[in-house]
């Protein structure tokens, strides 16, 4: 029996139905391989490092939605419960009291509850906040840092681009699991990311 | 010739290649999608476009806290004379003995010098938390828990019991009999004497004999002895200097909240200070980075150096005296002590 000539040339119809079959094959492949990591990556959503936060003020200005996605959040177990909270009060304020020409932010978004002498409880009212981060300069400067700003997700649209992040000069901003979204202060933050 | 080409197209040679050229083909799709830069990296893309130059955009709500950190240069009535470096990368405590040698604390252990010829080292197995030199020579060290005291040689002699694990150990004073030690974990200042045995301690709230209490918001509290033998605390949380008897009684107190320079600020200030020889106090604050002088009654007196001699965001400016009035201050952030005089 002959044996097949290895260099018997090819017809165009072989090669053809070669080369399509390959293409075929390679393209059948990308496909199941995009499928599959489209299928094993999580989601992610855009948040701010706190720590990579230098108080620019720029949450406030450069969120596409108004008033900003960007709000101060508190870390309590951080806070120092201050009468005289570098956060809340401006630093010519007259007295200590909850006067709004002693206030610091522009907006009352910061409220103060007496606790028991001489502690003073500090929440923020995040309808009010517009994510200015005056606050958590004075917080940062004269204080422990409890005060800090979070991207709050149940107002950020998540864009492909966030105009916040593209204008931040830190590059404090970075995508985060959908499934692990803040990058708190405190204990809150040893919760979610226990390696920091 | 039909026969012949099916024949040909079935042999097993070419159908193994082929075969083969299919299943490369399929793993070479495969790994290009996974190579395809993925939402994360997209992202990372994004979200760090450092050579892109970022717009510099004025900030409305800026919050000017460097017109905070000028001071009248007619208020500085001191000089820096000396830098004396501390030889870590992390110090952590000063201290002065009554023949003026320096004893810095680091992760090193604690460099004893005496003048810029005789230096030694005595090992320590942690960084101190505070210092204080007896008047025999022997180094009281506060770890977190605990005190640890050395000998002048640097052996070690006792080790006091631990305070319990809310205790964060932040300064000691040593008196004739009794050892003073501040913690701001349990927010009290222990009495004990040289041996370790607690005595009693000093600060706790008590509405009967008039003491408001130690609020110590960050782990800055600091202790000193008067020449009459009587213990000054700093209540940072209060922004006061309380002075009690060793038996808790307190004596007197001032306080004065202000970010002026008459007064201190922020959540927990001044966080050290040191006695002058005619019982003035020398004081180091956090947030504004300065060192004053005030008066035994809190009057403001003069300043030492001004938040520009220090890098912005220094804390533990550790603060010891000595008996020609002369300053020393830790710096942190230069790892040096640094030695300021009278103009």
């Amino acid at each position: 029996m002959d044996k097949p000539n290895k260099n018997q040339p090819v017809s165009r119809r072989t090669f053809f139905g070669d080369t399509l079959r390959t293409l075929s094959a390679l393209g059948l492949g990308s496909l199941v391989g995009f499928g599959a990591r489209k299928a094993t990556s999580e989601e992610l959503v855009w948040q701010l490092d706190p720590d990579k936060c230098v108080q620019c003020g720029q949450c406030a200005t450069e969120c596409v939605l108004d008033p900003s996605a960007v709000k101060c959040v508190h870390a309590f177990d951080v806070c120092g419960y201050c009468k005289l909270c570098g956060g809340y009060f401006k630093p010519d304020a007259k007295s200590l009291d909850t006067a709004a020409e002693n206030q610091l932010c522009p907006t009352g978004a910061l409220i103060r509850k007496f606790v028991e002498d001489p502690y003073y409880e500090y929440t923020i009212d995040e309808s009010l906040c517009i994510g200015c981060a005056k606050c958590v300069k004075g917080c940062g400067a004269f204080g422990n840092g409890s005060l800090h700003l979070q991207v709050r997700h149940d107002c950020c649209v998540n864009c492909n681009e966030c105009s916040i992040a593209k204008a931040c000069p830190s590059n404090a901003f970075q995508r985060v699991p959908a499934s692990k979204p803040y990058l708190y202060r405190g204990v809150q933050r040893k919760d979610f990311y226990p390696e920091k | 010739m039909e026969q012949n080409k099916t024949s040909q197209e079935l042999d097993r040679r070419n159908f193994i290649v082929r075969g083969g050229q299919r299943i490369a083909a399929f793993v070479l799709g495969l790994i290009g999608a996974s190579l395809l830069p993925g939402q994360k990296q997209r992202a990372l893309a994004t979200s760090t476009p450092q050579t892109q130059p970022k717009r510099k955009v004025e900030n409305p709500w800026e919050y000017d806290l460097e017109s905070l950190k000028k001071i009248d240069p007619a208020l500085i009535t001191y000089e820096e004379i000396e830098s004396i470096p501390a030889e870590q990368e992390k110090v952590t405590a000063l201290a002065l003995d009554d023949s003026g040698t320096l004893y810095i604390g680091g992760d090193k252990g604690v460099r004893v010098i005496t003048d810029k010829t005789s230096k030694r080292w005595v090992q320590l197995p942690q960084a101190p938390a505070c210092l204080a030199i007896d008047t025999n020579g022997d180094i009281f060290v506060g770890l977190k828990d605990m005190i640890v005291v050395y000998d002048k040689k640097g052996t070690k002699k006792t080790e006091f019991h631990s305070m319990g694990e809310s205790s964060y150990l932040t300064s000691i004073a040593i008196g004739i009999d009794d050892v003073f030690v501040a913690d701001a974990g349990n927010r009290v200042v222990w009495r004990m004497n040289k041996a370790g045995a607690l005595l009693g301690q000093l600060g706790e709230k008590d509405e009967r004999r008039h003491i408001p209490g130690l609020v110590i918001p960050s782990p800055y509290c600091d202790v000193a002895l008067d020449q009459n033998g009587l213990l000054w605390v700093v209540n940072t949380g209060r922004h006061a200097f309380e002075q009690y008897k060793p038996d808790g009684t307190l004596v007197k107190r001032w306080e004065k909240t202000s970010v002026k320079i008459d007064g201190f600020s922020g959540c927990c200030n001044p966080t050290h200070m040191a006695i002058l020889p005619d019982g003035a106090f020398v004081t180091a604050e956090k947030g504004l980075e300065r060192i004053k002088i005030h008066e035994t009654d809190g009057t403001f007196r003069t300043v030492v150096a001004a938040p520009s001699q220090f890098k912005e965001g220094t804390v533990g400016l550790d603060l010891a005296v000595n008996k020609q009035g002369r300053i020393f201050v830790l710096d942190p952030s230069q790892k040096t002590a640094r030695v300021f005089e009278k103009k």
